[in-house]
């Protein structure tokens, strides 16, 4: 099916290189090599907008990354795949991608990742030019003191020596566009979102011939909720995926103290107040960075057996907290001890304002700090403030001088999508996929399932992720890991090196025959 | 918590007002307009607006009116079982347009039901043609699947 698309030659010009190019199927006849490709399509991410039509064409350069000393010869293609509905066959929408393909790769065995970010309303920037693309921006992180705009460098932690990679931006965001009649709006819920996605993923695989290859979905944050969801609507349309990175989960909002009022148990972040006291060299005693682990199991063991019971007394009955309780929470998180006697519940909002004095730390990376009052903490997230301009400014440029891809439209990093979405699903007003999960696993039982996890992050706490996946049962398919860092553990260099380690083996077990 | 909702005043429906845009009919345009550029463009001229933030708010947050849902069970164990098993019949039965509580392979394939097409001789091992939710049901649990 790869002749509908409308390959573009547009390679870079390395006579080496050129034999690749402006071939993609387009029946043999290669078209001449052209420096630059511009799709002319204005596309907006308006909650009324949508395209009256689309067509698939897409920007294809060649490309090399040496890792490690392996040269790796990787094939770019950016531009729109257009979604249909899987049984009406109807036009949806018009999805900007961009992939990353191995030359020379066996189709049948070569895995195939679809990333996406959450918001809902965000488009895939930070995973494409953050992650574990052929290019990474250096940020330092936890630093505030890299040089800015981040420079773009190769990525020695690249996924694309384990699986060719697929960065796609969600409805009304990036430069992702409904068609018409539907507007960027039908695709802004929990359902229709996942739903529309399928269908991409769909016709991805179709274009590209890759039914037979081995599949993963790839999501952060809100794009956990998304991908249990989708997991499930894809096997359940007969799509088999091989596995699932939940990169920073957010599985069910029902039990989320961050981000709903503070009206359930904030039991699932204690265990990151151990770790972020711990990084603040606050806790009493204050272990060694080597002991964390260790640590954060005793976190575990005091929220389970004496925080979980005092909280629900506290909650359902108003009783007031063991004063040793209270003064062993102030000793192992940094929080005072005053702090947990007024927020016995304690949420992230208020940990995050009020564990130093004077100043504000970060909620997507809690080891990110700024005085309050200056200009990394004024827009309430230092660790947010500080790498914002930098994809912002770097993703246009990219696409234009290194992928060749240009348009007259702004790629739109976070789109208002969040204020009108739709949140309801399986009959409850926020989402709980946690059952769209389970309903995956017991389509396919052979899904693996790997959960990606920050100390450092306040929004998506480790352990209530521990907590929702638990819910699971015993499963040898869902596998945890714990990483320094916030919500994109990617990046802090140590942590983004050891977990394509774990992802590399993680693909491994879930292509290997059963 | 809140995340940054300072800068947050977004009615839904706000792009109703939008202006009208210019749209190009692009089948041919885009090609065309390729084929155009020839080898006279270089990347560096060519260059697209600069990438733009609509809202301050990053993921996940839920609107204020969201904020306190009502008491909402997190099922697990056989509670998880039967809701699972409740998402796939509620597959099934958008399949079983003949409410005869059996699925033809064509009425799985036009209802997107792709696993019960894919499958559908390891199910339908009766041969009879059609298969119930039981059978789907002792199909996957087969493979492995935790089902009651």
């Amino acid at each position: 099916m790869s002749t509908l698309i409308s390959r573009i030659g547009a390679c870079l010009a390395v006579a080496l290189l050129l034999a690749g190019c402006g071939g993609g199927g387009s029946g043999g006849t290669p078209a001449p090599p052209a420096p630059s490709f511009t799709d002319p399509v204005l596309y907006s991410t308006a909650a009324t907008a949508s395209l009256p039509s689309a067509v698939e064409i897409a920007a294809v350069t060649k490309h090399q990354l040496v890792i490690h000393g392996t040269t790796i010869n990787y094939t770019a293609t950016a531009g729109h795949l257009t979604a249909r509905g899987l049984t009406s066959n109807a036009p949806e929408a018009s999805f900007f991608y961009v992939a990353y393909t191995l030359d020379g790769a066996n189709a049948a065995t070569r895995p195939v990742t679809f990333f996406y970010n959450g918001g809902p309303g965000s488009s895939t920037v930070w995973l494409h030019l953050g992650s574990y693309g052929p290019k990474r921006l250096v940020t330092g992180d936890p630093a505030t003191t890299a040089p800015t705009p981040f420079p773009l460098v190769d990525n020695m932690e690249s996924l694309i020596d384990v699986s060719d990679l697929v960065f796609v931006d969600a409805v009304g965001t990036g430069l992702s566009e409904a068609i018409a009649p539907n507007v960027n709006q039908t695709f802004w819920s929990v359902d229709a979102d996942a739903a529309v996605f399928r269908d991409f993923v769909i016709r991805y695989l179709g274009a590209n011939n890759r039914e037979t290859s081995p599949k993963f979905l790839f999501g952060e944050s809100y794009g956990t909720t998304r991908s249990a969801v989708l997991a499930n609507m894809l096997e359940s349309a007969g799509v088999s995926l091989n596995g699932v990175v939940l990169q920073s989960s957010i599985l069910n909002y029902n039990v989320a103290c961050g981000v709903i009022s503070p009206i359930v148990s904030c039991a699932g972040s204690v265990p990151s107040y151990g770790a972020v006291g711990a990084w603040y060299n606050l806790d009493h005693p204050n272990p060694a960075p080597s002991a964390l682990p260790a640590f954060i199991g005793q976190m575990r063991t005091l929220t389970t057996d004496q925080y979980d019971p005092a909280v629900a007394a506290f909650l359902t009955m108003g009783i007031p907290p063991p004063p040793g309780l209270l003064t062993q929470l102030a000793d192992t998180t940094g929080m005072s001890l005053a702090g947990w006697q007024t927020h016995f519940n304690l949420d992230p909002g208020f940990y995050h304002a009020n564990l130093i004095p004077g100043r504000l730390i970060g909620l997507y990376d809690a080891r990110v700090s700024a005085p309050i009052g200056s200009p990394l903490a004024i827009e309430g997230d230092p660790s947010s403030t500080f790498i914002n301009a930098s994809f912002a400014s770097a993703i246009t440029t990219y696409l234009n001088a290194a992928l060749l891809y240009t348009n007259p439209s702004s790629y739109v990093l976070l789109s208002n999508a969040i204020a009108s979405w739709g949140f309801g699903h399986d009959g409850h007003a926020l989402p709980d996929t946690i059952p769209d999960l389970a309903a995956a696993l017991a389509h396919n039982p052979q899904l693996k399932v790997l959960s990606v996890n920050g100390y450092h992050d306040l929004v998506t706490p480790f352990f209530q992720t521990e907590r929702d996946l638990a819910r699971l049962g015993p499963m040898a398919n869902v596998q945890l890991r714990f990483y320094l860092g916030g919500h994109m553990t990617y990046l802090d260099d140590g942590s983004r090196a050891l977990a394509k380690a774990d992802l590399a083996q993680f693909y491994q077990g879930a292509t290997a025959a059963p | 918590m809140r995340l940054r909702p300072e800068g947050v005043s977004v009615p839904a429906g706000s792009g109703a007002g939008r202006p009208s845009r210019p749209k190009l009919a692009l089948a041919g345009a885009a090609l065309a307009l390729v084929m155009g550029v020839a080898a006279s463009v270089s990347a560096a001229t060519a260059q697209s607006p600069p990438a733009t933030i609509e809202t301050t708010i990053r993921d996940p947050w839920v609107p204020p009116e969201l904020r306190t849902p009502p008491p909402t069970p997190a099922p697990q164990g056989a509670a998880l079982r039967t809701q699972v098993e409740r998402k796939l019949k509620a597959g099934f039965d958008a399949a079983d347009v003949g409410r005869s509580g059996t699925v033809t392979r064509d009425q799985a394939r036009a209802a997107g039901l792709g696993y019960v097409v894919k499958h559908f001789d390891d199910i339908d091992r009766q041969r009879a043609g059609a298969v119930s939710f039981d059978d789907v049901k002792r199909f996957l649990r087969g493979r492995g699947a935790q089902l009651d």
